[in-house]
């Protein structure tokens, strides 16, 4: 096992921001935290690293208890963290060497090592640019590259791709899948949804520093009851209409905002088929219709009642 | 480790602009503007003994080693006093014409009566201090032995022979407050290592390298950067200004490197104290530097004598002063007692300063980030 937590609890005063969290990464794999903001996923990061204070529970990284004196366990740990952790008066090429320097002592290695994550993140261009020359995207990857030009065996990236164009973030999530087939156990925190669903093998979901899911992303979808979600665009439904929807086979609600009506039906082959001899039948006019597997966020709405992103 | 460190820790440091200007080229400024704003005042002056008056009264007679004492150091080319002994009228008299920098009552302890601040006054009371002090010390042991007194405190209150100028202390306290403004690397060499004060810390803290080592190779390219600005400081005010610092210059170097040692301490111990934004850290370094500088006398030379005369306690724990009046007793006095003294205390700071900064930053978790 890379990382194992188990019923770990930090409060700040009275509030809880982890509340006996357990968690298992698995060498190899791309393991994916994924809750609303401020749900603690940053704090259990910062725990797990051994940067934070907690009341209770137990941490192991590479099967051994972390401690900030574990200096042969972090020799294997690259972290990129949320906000961008560079120095603005060193050029791209410096803060990275600065960076892997503190791993690897051995200049011809690290020369190497600093040159392929240059490359690795495509900043061949930009070596001899100070941080504050770069856009946002770039300035990401600079930040990756200071967090991975070691090698690490594990890899935490903390939401590595916040106000970043999308460019960069496909940029950024081929990277990370690149480092994975390398070998690299990758940890990877966000509450971008699509993103998890992406790359992660792996997902826990988190909310209020408890673990409410967890799992591949087809056995997370396969613990709620909808199936498929179809929408009609459409004008001008009547409430029999709608209540008439929400009668159909395996439809589990029929929902209406004026524009688009929302059918949620459980798992079954013939739901579309179902909805359009429905349409047809009540003479409902349609721009479009589409249909829609569930989504992480369904996943947590059912489970919370709320939205990832509220 | 070290070597890579300190290297990465020199570069940025230099290319930081913001602390650059406020250690190396504000002083630099403020020096020159010293310089025109002195220049057209010319007020140096030689050395001349001091006018004082000595109440003659039956305390003063039956006083036999402070009376031979006070004529001692009132005779000779060499002396430190015109003495003139007269009735407490005729004192008070000569003190309110100006004819006298002050007079003296032998009282227990001897009372220094003057109707200002100044170097001479403060001279006199150099003088009385360290008269009392040893003859209290000799009476144990030789109660007869009146020369020997009256030679230690000539020894211990001797005027070099180097021109005095007035002047000098605005420099001093210059070069003392710049000493201060290298808090401004402390603050940032803790900022850089405490995972609660900023993401590049955080990262470090993670990185197998123990922190507090890391850290030290840190100071260490912060001490260096700013003894190099402070000697730029040094040559540009002797070589360029012409401030004339007498013949004791590897003492003045001395001095300098631990007022850089002092300040650096000192923003160290502040940013790792302060839990607060980085800017305000700034200001709170800034403004305690201009107000310790101005208590040394940076602006007005009185309020030196002032404060130690009238808060004397504050001339001790105002390293800012510490460090004025080490470089103003090299300058002005033979004996190296007072400048050692000066030395001690500011040793002591930095101590201080060290092992606060120790107790704070050795701390490996935090309760939040």
């Amino acid at each position: 096992m890379v990382i194992r937590v188990k019923n770990l609890v930090k409060r700040y005063g009275n509030l809880v921001a982890l509340d006996h969290l357990s968690l298992d990464v698995k060498e190899g794999e791309i393991f994916g935290l994924l809750g609303p903001n401020g749900s603690g996923k940053t704090t259990a990061i910062n725990c797990i690293l051994s940067l934070l204070k907690f009341d209770k529970g137990d941490i192991e990284v590479f099967n051994k208890p972390m401690t900030p004196e574990s200096y042969d366990t972090k020799r294997d740990i690259g972290i990129v963290m949320q906000n961008v952790a560079v120095y603005k008066e060193l050029t791209v090429y410096e803060n990275i060497d600065y960076f892997c320097g503190l791993y690897v002592p051995d200049k011809v290695k690290r020369k190497q090592l600093v040159d392929e994550a240059i490359q690795f993140v495509g900043l061949e261009d930009y070596v001899k640019f100070q941080p504050k020359k770069l856009s946002g995207g770039l300035l990401r990857r600079l930040n990756i590259a200071c967090g991975i030009a070691h090698k690490p065996k594990l890899i935490i990236l903390d939401e590595p791709t916040v106000a970043v164009d999308p460019q960069s973030r496909n940029k950024i999530l081929e990277g990370i899948l690149e480092l994975n087939r390398q070998g690299a156990t990758i940890v990877y925190t966000s509450h971008y949804m699509e993103e998890v669903e992406q790359i992660c093998s792996r997902i826990l979901i988190i909310d209020k520093g408890k673990a409410i899911a967890s799992g591949t992303k087809e056995e997370l979808k396969n613990m709620i009851t909808i199936g498929e979600k179809i929408t009609l665009q459409t004008y001008g439904l009547t409430p029999e209409q709608i209540s008439a929807a929400g009668n159909l086979p395996n439809v589990l609600s029929a929902e209406y905002n004026g524009s688009n009506l929302v059918i949620k039906s459980t798992k079954g082959k013939n739901n579309l088929e179902s909805v359009l001899d429905f349409a047809k039948q009540e003479g409902i006019q349609f721009g479009t219709i589409y249909s829609e597997l569930p989504t992480l966020n369904d996943v947590f709405l059912e489970i919370t009642g709320k939205e990832l992103r509220d | 480790m070290f070597v890579h460190i300190f290297r990465y820790r020199l570069k940025c440091l230099f290319k930081d602009k913001v602390t650059i200007f406020w250690t190396m080229i504000f002083p630099l400024v403020l020096a020159t503007f010293f310089q025109l704003a002195l220049a057209n005042i010319g007020n140096n002056e030689r050395f001349s003994p001091i006018e004082v008056a000595v109440v003659n009264d039956e305390n003063y007679n039956n006083n036999q080693i402070f009376k031979t004492v006070l004529n001692e150091v009132s005779t000779g080319e060499e002396r430190i006093f015109n003495l003139q002994t007269v009735t407490l009228e005729n004192a008070a008299r000569l003190l309110q014409d100006g004819e006298i920098a002050g007079y003296m009552v032998a009282e227990t302890p001897v009372r220094l009566v003057v109707s200002k601040s100044g170097l001479r006054q403060n001279i006199i009371k150099i003088f009385l201090d360290r008269f009392m002090q040893t003859s209290s010390a000799a009476m144990a042991v030789r109660a007869q032995d009146f020369d020997s007194i009256g030679k230690e405190v000539l020894e211990e209150v001797s005027i070099s022979k180097a021109e005095p100028n007035i002047h000098l202390n605005y420099f001093y306290s210059l070069i003392a407050m710049a000493c201060f403004y290298g808090s401004l690397f402390g603050l940032r060499e803790v900022m850089e290592i405490q995972a609660d004060n900023s993401s590049i810390a955080a990262r470090i803290n993670i990185a197998p390298t123990h922190k507090l080592k890391a850290f030290i190779y840190s100071m260490c390219a912060s001490f260096f950067i700013h003894i190099v600005e402070l000697l730029i400081l040094l040559i540009y005010l002797i070589l360029v200004l012409k401030v004339d610092f007498g013949a004791r210059i590897g003492y003045v170097l001395l001095t300098t490197i631990i007022g850089s040692i002092a300040g650096v301490s000192f923003g160290a111990i502040v940013s790792a104290l302060i839990k607060k934004k980085e800017g305000l850290k700034i200001a709170i370094l800034i403004t305690f530097s201009m107000v310790c500088s101005f208590l040394a006398g940076m602006m007005m030379h009185s309020i030196k004598y002032s404060v130690s005369e009238n808060v004397p306690i504050l001339s001790y724990l105002n390293p800012v002063n510490l460090l004025t009046d080490a470089l103003y007793s090299l300058h002005f006095f033979d004996s190296l007692s007072r400048y050692w003294l000066n030395m001690a205390l500011l040793t002591m700071f930095i101590l201080v300063f060290w092992f606060g900064t120790y107790f704070i930053v050795r701390r490996r978790k935090y309760a939040s980030i």
